[in-house]
């Protein structure tokens, strides 16, 4: 089958590609750019662990065909620092303890990213809605809320 | 999980979308969130071989009001129409079911016209390839039989949509393009009543948008479910009230919601209500819990719709 | 050796997080070797069947396939834990057990490739009566799942002590009850992933696993490999919970795979396949017979307990025992009988887990509540009454050295206002405490203990060599914690190599809470021997005693006077100077009693030291719908010391998911051998919004053998968690549970049966 061509931006890189049509965006980023932060756990879109953001909005990467991102802006968890300089919810996962086995991680934080760019002062219920998305089987997510929250206040 | 070879196209516009339809034989799904039919796709429970993606057509998103409806356009996110003040304001029983959709992040990739025209669902059916092969395929995957009611002689898989009960207690229309033209029919009338094949849309049509009839109502919904989020419903219930009259929709169990009208909200209407909705409701061992406490629960669900919404237009 | 604690019990952030918010980190379905095949697995549609033919040769002609493997490429070794237990194969020439069990297995240029050429394997089976249910496996005429266990049972294990009968005809009041609990998933997030790499004679792996070294013994045995030849490497692991500790069939492929083709190969689960054909967690029934004096002493216990095991023995006897020996380290048995049988069925493997023994623990904590109110006592009484202290002996003879339980349940019982509240439940709510201990170690045998290297650079930081490994736990950080105190430089001066075969020296693994109390006080040892010769060093140059030499901040300096002082990167130097580099070495081997056998000699010192901990739980019953909302979760765990407090709060709190929570929603759901829900949809992970309030409280016992006085770092919880939930179900109702999860149905009917009562 005819691989299709795909132009979009990635972590601010601008990236041009050609890809199977039925090729996942989770794929894309893990096997062609080498971005294996976003991971897949369950692949049908219950778990969140392949979160990434497409055009401010967090989505389930593991269902999206790359194709449809033609033309769109992509974030993943290795575009999150700017050189040296840890995202203050990076900053705030690791001094808050809310990592353990780190393979939910990447999602979790790019879905309280998400919700920080869209509320920057949340309540504690905002935080828990948002990442009600997110399944977590280390932390029972205590750690984690503490840790938005304390992101939210820098 | 790989999906299987199939080709992508992006539709320009509905025509082009349906067009690109017909040139392809059948065999095509259209595209909007793809958060239903991709985990389908993906488990090879659909023998396609081309996705017409519609998020590129314009005229397919947006909210207006127009002629006394509310307009959305069926690519319009859940979260997007959840966030409209006119919703929350004038449709409290959509407002809450789209809350109570999925989780937030879905809400926000998720369409109200895919919400609405997901497919039906069974333990036994959203499987993979390999576990219905050694399970034996059903009358829902082309089979003979059902794997969940031994001798039956339909599909039980359960409609889960958390805002077409909603939308059906708020006298929803909803309008359809495709091959043949356009028309705009009620909500109820998309629903075949077949858990096989849910819907009476014709191939290549699409759902183009849902139109409510714009007035401010007293409504509620009620959504039962194991975890506070993701979870599909297990059952569900809607109520909307306006000028004394009540519509009342029983959502999860079976191939389509239950519509009920309650012309006035006395004692014995509600109870009549209550008696005919523990009547209809069959469901079968086709979800996590047990049929019978659904079907207790429908009734239960149905009480506490039909209470709120009263305990709030009375204050 | 006097510490001044500068880092060890701090708050500190761990050293493997930054990798991982970052997306840096690696897990084995990340890994990218060059020429890497994709294998995808052939698994069995029966439940129960003869192989009579497996044909892989069409299957090799599809281009792009560059090798296929089934039982016939191997030589027909069967590994098991124990040497009694050796039943698995891997991949099986003879019968399929499960369905969804390995059977052949293709590694092909990509995954489409891989999947396409599965179809063209061809196996022929004859199908075979299946049985499903444990008790009617064990029935006369049941199908023989293994020929070598008549009536499908795997283990038996048999613990008598003292004399029950008759101390159950002089007890005051005596109850039995019967409890069951269907078995969970372990729902780790990374599902399963092997890369095998064959090249000259060695073959690398890498796999999420708890225990690299006898993962390596097993392969070498399966393969006829060599053992210094099996490299088992180090990667991050998305989560084990105990179901990663043995080797699987998934790497016995890869491998094969690997060495046929001679190329790296990589094989990763579908999370319906690593829920399917991985470990699942054992369902329970477990009948329970109390007698206690009027006073509220337990005088005799009498346990009869089904564990299903599913097709194959996993670790069989652990099983079997645990659930009884976390309770018998927890409270006073003079006399006790436990027979616990696993039972083979026609479903997946059962193996080890963090909240194993649910039905048993949860069941014995709810029915000593209801003794308590008969007796007219309440719950923290009755658990102090009969709750272990140190020095005493468990009821098989294990000593106790060290007990924060009574500290646990007094503190637990104070922030939860328990006693205020106990007394007055109303209709639909209430509140329940649960207790237990754990083991800090298994009798292993040479396994049971670990070693550690330190090697020091002429810049004065450190590496660390131990067999230690990680599932997310924190046991690296606590690790580099430990040794950064005893060797007075900081953590980021200190580097790890850990978990790797070929490097690190034997360590039990992240199972059998170990990780403290062995491999940190290996590493403890190893970095004082390191510490001492520095400070001989640093004594001679400083001209003062070595008693007076203090390692602080990268200095050594004299106590009495500080300004006496010197770099110890200078140290190391001087050193080398000499001829004598500074080298680490220490190993810690637990005191257990080696003749300790879990079915023929279940007596004696099980482990070095044991935790102790009590949950308390607040539930709500909604009348309706049955549903229990559960708003309020307290936890306290006595750990010893708390290396990294932040890490042991993380281990409880994540408990009170795990256990806690999964007590209303998590259940594995099964018809007729297949399972209806092997994915994150259906099979209830709890979510942050299903969390309740938490408060956690970590008590220091102080363990006199434990390093720095530390022992495990929150198992009580996974382990008592239920029981919390459960007590508090029959504080609320007044009932007893009889089955787990307690979903909304069951609750509507236990309430219902509640009402037919009072009328």
């Amino acid at each position: 089958m005819k691989t299709v061509k795909v132009k979009f931006t990635v972590n601010n890189d601008k990236v041009t590609l050609q890809v199977k049509p039925y090729e996942t965006l989770l794929e894309t980023l893990r096997e062609r750019l080498s971005l294996t932060g976003a991971k897949e756990a369950c692949s049908l879109g219950a778990c969140g662990a392949c979160t990434v953001i497409l055009n401010g909005i967090p989505v389930r990467s593991c269902l999206i065909l790359t194709p449809e991102v033609d033309g769109m802006k992509i974030t993943t968890i290795e575009g999150l620092k700017k050189g040296e300089k840890l995202h203050p919810l990076q900053k705030a996962f690791i001094e808050k303890g809310a990592v353990q086995c780190g393979f939910c991680t990447s999602g979790m934080i790019m879905t309280a990213k998400t919700l920080l760019d869209r509320n920057p002062k949340p309540k504690k219920e905002d935080i828990v809605r948002a990442i009600s998305s997110n399944t977590c089987r280390c932390t029972g997510y205590k750690k984690i809320v503490e840790a938005i929250e304390a992101a939210a206040t820098e | 999980m790989i999906l299987p070879r199939l080709m992508y196209k992006k539709a320009k516009s509905i025509n082009d979308a349906i067009q690109l339809f017909q040139k392809n034989n059948g065999n095509t799904f259209y595209l909007a969130g793809g958060t239903d039919i991709v985990p389908q796709v993906k488990l090879r429970l659909h023998a396609i071989d081309m996705l017409i993606d519609l998020k590129a057509i314009k005229e397919l998103t947006g909210i207006s009001v127009r002629d006394g409806w509310l307009s959305i356009g069926a690519n319009t996110t859940l979260f997007e129409i959840k966030n409209h003040s006119q919703v929350r304001e004038y449709f409290p029983a959509l407002f809450q079911s789209l809350d109570a959709t999925s989780c937030e992040t879905l809400q926000m990739r998720g369409t109200i016209g895919g919400n609405i025209l997901q497919n039906t669902r069974c333990l036994f059916y959203n499987k993979s390839l390999e576990w219905r092969k050694a399970k034996g395929f059903c009358f829902k995957m082309g089979g003979e039989t059902c794997n969940v009611v031994p001798n039956a002689k339909a599909c039980f898989a359960n409609y889960c949509s958390d805002n077409a009960p909603s939308l059906l207690s708020l006298s929803a229309e909803v309008s359809l393009l495709g091959i043949n033209g356009g028309r705009r029919i009620k909500l109820e009338e998309i629903f075949s009543g077949n858990s096989k094949t849910p819907f009476t849309i014709l191939q290549g049509e699409i759902l183009t948008a849902i139109h409510i009839p714009l007035r401010k109502t007293k409504g509620a919904y009620e959504k039962l479910r194991v975890r506070d989020s993701i979870d599909y419903p297990l059952v569900s219930a809607a109520f909307t009230l306006e000028n004394g009259k009540g519509l009342l929709s029983i959502g999860a169990i079976g191939a389509r919601p239950f519509l009920y009208s309650l012309d006035n909200m006395n004692e014995n209407t509600v109870q009549d209500v209550m008696e005919r909705i523990y009547n209809d409701s069959k469901p079968v061992a086709n979800t996590i819990l047990p049929a019978s406490y659904r079907k207790k629960m429908a009734r239960i669900l149905a009480k506490r719709v039909i209470t709120n919404v009263l305990r709030e237009a009375h204050s | 050796m006097e510490y001044q604690n500068y880092i060890v019990g701090k708050r500190v952030p761990r050293s493997d997080s930054l990798a991982k918010v970052t997306g840096v980190a690696l897990y084995t379905a990340d890994l990218k070797l060059p020429g890497m095949l994709v294998a995808k697995v052939l698994r069995s549609p029966y439940p129960h069947a003869r192989i009579l033919n497996i044909d892989t040769k069409r299957a090799l002609k599809v281009p792009g396939v560059k090798a296929v493997v089934s039982g016939f490429d191997g030589y027909g070794v069967k590994w098991g834990v124990f040497k009694y237990t050796q039943d698995h194969a891997m991949l099986h020439t003879d019968k399929v057990r499960y369905i969804g069990e390995d059977v052949a297995a293709v590694a092909a240029v990509d995954e489409e490739t891989a999947l396409e050429a599965l179809e063209y394997i061809t196996v022929e089976y004859e199908a075979l009566e299946a049985v499903f249910d444990p008790l009617e496996s064990m029935k006369e005429g049941a199908p023989l799942i293994h020929e070598a266990y008549p009536n499908n049972i795997n283990i038996h294990v048999h613990i008598d002590v003292g004399e029950v009968d008759k101390a159950m005809a002089e007890a005051y009041y005596v109850r039995q009850d019967t409890f069951k609990a269907a078995g969970e998933a372990y729902a780790m997030m990374e599902p399963y992933a092997v890369v095998a790499s064959y090249q000259n004679g060695y073959l690398d792996l890498w796999m999420p696993n708890a225990g690299p070294h006898v993962r390596a013994k097993a392969l070498s045995n399966l393969l006829k490999i060599p053992l210094n030849k099996v490299r088992v490497r180090h990667i991050n692991s998305g989560g084990a919970f105990g179901g990663r500790s043995e080797v699987s069939p998934g790497d016995f492929i890869a491998s094969l795979l690997s060495i046929k083709s001679g190329r790296p190969v990589k094989l990763v689960l579908t999370r319906e396949e690593n829920a399917i054909s991985t470990r699942q967690v054992h369902d329970i029934i477990a009948t329970i017979k109390t007698g206690v004096k009027k006073d509220g002493t337990i005088i005799a216990k009498d346990y009869r307990v089904i564990y299903d095991g599913g097709a194959y023995s996993s670790t069989g006897p652990i099983a079997t025992s645990i659930p009884f020996y976390v309770y018998e380290e927890c409270y006073r048995f003079s006399n006790v009988r436990y027979n616990g049988y696993r039972v083979f069925t026609n479903k997946g493997i059962r193996g080890m887990y963090g909240c194993h023994g649910r039905a048993f623990l949860a069941g014995n904590e709810a029915q000593m509540d209801l003794i308590a109110r008969e007796i007219g006592m309440d719950p923290v009484d009755i658990r102090k009454k009969n709750g272990l202290r140190k020095g005493e002996a468990t009821a098989t003879q294990s000593k106790i050295i060290s007990c924060g339980l009574h500290e646990t349940i007094e503190e637990a019982a104070k922030r939860s206002r328990f006693k205020e509240k106990w007394h007055t439940p109303s209709k639909y709510n209430g509140i329940g405490m649960g207790c237990v201990a754990i083991m800090c170690g298994f009798p292993m045998g040479f396994r049971s203990g670990s070693s550690c290297y330190v090697k020091l650079n002429d810049d004065g930081q450190a590496t660390i060599v131990t067999g230690l490994v990680d599932n997310g736990q924190g046991n690296e950080s606590m690790m580099i914690q430990i040794a950064s105190e005893v060797l007075g430089i900081p953590m980021e001066d200190i580097n790890l190599i850990n978990a790797d075969t070929e490097i690190t020296n034997l360590d039990p693994g992240a199972y059998s809470q170990a990780a403290a109390f062995v491999g940190g006080n290996a590493v403890k040892a190893a970095c004082e021997d390191a510490r001492k010769q520095i400070i001989a060093i640093a004594a001679e140059k400083l001209t003062t005693n070595a008693d007076d030499v203090a390692l602080k901040d990268r200095m050594a300096f004299s106590k009495t006077n500080p300004e006496k002082k010197m770099p110890i990167s200078w140290i190391v130097r001087e050193a080398f100077f000499r001829g004598n580099p500074i080298m680490g070495k220490g190993s810690y081997f637990p005191y257990i009693d080696f003749e300790r056998e879990w079915v023929s000699r279940p007596y004696g010192q099980m482990a070095g030291t044991f935790s102790f901990g009590t949950s308390v739980a607040e539930i709500s019953i909604d009348p309706e719908t049955g549903k229990i909302r559960i708003p309020r979760f307290i936890a306290a765990h006595d750990c010893g010391r708390a290396i990294n407090p932040m890490a042991v709060e993380g281990q409880m709190e994540g408990s009170i998911q795990q256990a806690g929570i999964a007590t209303i929603m998590e259940e594995n759901i099964w018809h007729k051998g297949f399972l209806l829900n092997p994915d994150l949809l259906e099979y209830k992970v709890p979510l942050s919004c299903d969390m309740p309030d938490i408060e956690t409280a970590i008590i220091h016992s102080l363990d006199p053998e434990g390093p720095f006085g530390a022992k495990e770092g929150g198992l009580t919880i996974r382990m008592n968690a239920y029981s919390a939930v459960a007590s508090a179900l029959y504080n609320a109702t007044g009932k007893l549970f009889k089955e787990l999860p307690l979903t909304p149905d069951r609750i509507l009917n236990l309430m219902e049966e509640r009402k037919e009562k009072e009328e």
